[in-house]
């Protein structure tokens, strides 16, 4: 049984067989005339040996016809057929030790219904032994599946988190450089600048894990480092403020849950109005739930343009996956601007 | 060569600005920060060529490409969409993507020299690509005026009538001509909220008051404001069924 006991569930194994032979013994002494030593010397040794022998066994025979996977009938047929072998060959090793014990003057008279009666025993300790092992294994698979389950559970928000990465839009990626490009004749130290920025947003948004929040301190350096790289482009059409009261800095939150608010903020908001507007990053605790506004400027009359919704309903998604029915979204227009507000418990340490 | 520049970036309008610098034939008659300006710069200055960014305020590249038809010759410029790179694939238009280079610039404008014809054919094909791809239902309806551009939301629209290459769209009282044929058009706004109730009208359902009986087998639509249209036998059908 290698590979699925570990030297003290080999011991505890053997421990119960002893119990077990001791207790034989003590059938036997009731059974056949004689000394009890007699009959513990006849029934241990040969109970352990057969524990060691009938393990082995009934462990490669479940593992070769695991449940479900073959013909029942076959199964139990291979079963009973092992059980009736095992059962002969206890009696086999029975009497052979019983012949070699009585040389050494101890031994026990093997009546034909004391056999019979152990060869009864054999065949359902060995029943027994197949029992136990089916148990095991089905135990370890429904194990083995819970935690399949958890790390694709796992596996699937990383590649979330991936897929959100990416979806920082290529355009802004793209645009950034040919600021950059812009730049590097123009204003050779601002073209450093930027750079160091972008390299500064990547590297920060590159490090984060999914399923490990950050400090809303944390996401909000990710912004300044998003929005700064904006502000290249945009230049005074954007224009950005942060209202965060003290204690919400240290919450925990999603990584990356801001982040694609306020690009959209700027995508569709900013980047949508000729003269621009403003951008506001409002945080504050409300008793046991923190709340996150992000409000941009608007150009009222201009249709919703598709793409708007897939960062909004990413957000939702990711927050229901880390919070459940504890956490909310909405949106709303007013006055000129648009507001998302987030709502998730006020959380500073992890669980 | 006189050029309009078009690109809501300062900085995307200045290295373009340089790049085209190297051409000392190039004058760079305007720069346009969004697609209002440009219009009207286009329609105003007639220029050789218009470098055209795609994603801008309020009027996107392909929507100014759209209302300033003519002679005019667009290179469009973006840094990364799928739907305008697929546009111009399809459609095999000259295209810059930021950032590029000082050789490619020279060579979309060599390629604008050289002046192979019938480019206005395929931007117009391209932008009306762009909005089945985008925008669809179409939110709104762009109508040039000269150098202005009129938006009218599609809700607002009370009705559309068909006037041979033309349709006058109707929207709070006044009436706007726009070049364009009616299926196009009703092929581009929300088919259930326009019905065509007739060859020559397509109606805002919201904006029927009433249908009423015009002779012994023939309809008409009553809109809020009085207006009475023609409904076809086919137009009936198709109204009644909306309206149930």
């Amino acid at each position: 049984m290698q590979g699925a006991l570990t030297s003290r569930g080999a011991v505890l194994y053997l421990l119960a067989w002893l119990l077990l032979g001791a207790g034989l013994g003590g059938v036997v002494t009731l059974m056949s005339p004689g000394p009890w030593l007699h009959a513990m010397l006849f029934m241990i040794p040969a109970t352990l040996l057969f524990a060691v022998g009938a393990g082995f066994s009934a462990y490669y025979l479940c593992r070769a016809n695991p449940l479900g996977e073959r013909a029942p009938a076959s199964i139990l047929l291979a079963l009973c057929t092992a059980a009736v072998v095992a059962g002969f060959l206890w009696i086999g090793i029975l009497q052979a030790w019983n012949t070699l014990s009585e040389a050494f003057g101890s031994g026990v008279t093997l009546k034909p219904s004391l056999v019979a009666l152990l060869f009864g025993l054999g065949v359902l300790l060995y029943g027994l032994l197949v029992a136990v092992n089916y148990l095991v294994m089905e135990f370890s698979r429904a194990r083995n599946a819970e935690k399949r389950e958890l790390e694709s559970k796992l596996m699937a928000r990383d590649a979330e988190l991936r897929m959100l990465r990416t979806q920082i839009d290529p355009h802004f990626l793209f645009n950034s450089l040919n600021s950059i490009s812009a730049l590097t004749s123009m204003n050779p130290k601002g073209a450093r600048e930027m750079t160091l920025r972008l390299a500064d947003f990547f590297r920060q948004s590159l490090g984060m894990e999914a399923n490990r929040k950050v400090t809303l301190e944390e996401e909000m350096a990710l912004n300044r480092h998003f929005l700064a790289i904006e502000k290249v482009r945009f230049g005074e059409r954007l224009v950005h403020e942060e209202a965060i009261e003290k204690g919400a800095m240290a919450c925990l939150v999603p990584p990356m849950i801001v982040q694609p608010l306020v690009e959209n903020a700027v995508k569709h908001g900013i980047g949508q109005l000729p003269e621009g507007g403003l951008v506001l990053v409002a945080a504050w605790r409300n008793g046991s739930q923190l709340k996150i506004t992000v409000s941009n400027a608007m150009d009222e009359k201009a249709p919703e343009r598709r793409g708007n919704g897939i960062g909004l309903k990413n957000v939702r998604e990711r927050l229901a996956c880390a919070y459940g029915h504890e956490a909310s979204v909405h949106w709303k227009k007013e006055e000129g601007r648009f507001i998302v507000e987030m709502t998730m418990p006020a959380e500073t340490t992890e669980d | 060569m006189r050029i309009i520049i078009v690109d809501d970036e300062m900085l995307a309008r200045g290295v373009m600005r340089e790049y085209l610098a190297e051409h000392a034939d190039v004058e760079i008659v305007a720069e346009c920060a969004n697609g209002f300006e440009a219009v009207k710069a286009i329609t105003e200055l007639a220029p050789d060529l218009v470098f055209l960014d795609i994603q801008m305020p309020r009027l996107d590249g392909f929507e100014v490409a759209e209302l300033v038809g003519g002679k005019t010759r667009f290179i469009f410029a973006t840094a990364f969409d799928q739907y305008a790179l697929k546009a111009f694939e399809v459609h095999a238009l000259d295209y810059l993507l930021k950032p590029f280079s000082q050789q490619r610039l020279d060579q979309a404008l060599a390629h604008a020299r050289a002046g192979e014809g019938g480019q206005q054919a395929e931007v117009a094909a391209a932008a009306r690509d762009m909005a089945a791809t985008r925008a669809r239902p179409a939110e709104r309806v762009l109508i040039r005026d000269g150098a202005r551009v009129h938006v009218i939301p599609s809700e607002k629209i009370d009705y559309v009538e068909a006037q041979d290459d033309y349709v006058q769209i109707h929207s709070e009282g006044k009436a706007w001509l726009k070049s364009q044929r009616m299926a196009e058009l009703e092929e581009q706004l929300d088919a259930a909220r326009f019905i065509r109730i007739h060859r020559s009208y397509l109606v805002n359902i919201e904006r029927v008051a009433r249908i009423e009986q015009a002779s012994k087998d023939s309809h008409q639509a009553v809109l809020h404001d009085g207006t009475r249209l023609a409904i076809s036998r086919s137009g009936y059908q198709r109204i009644r069924a909306v309206m149930q």
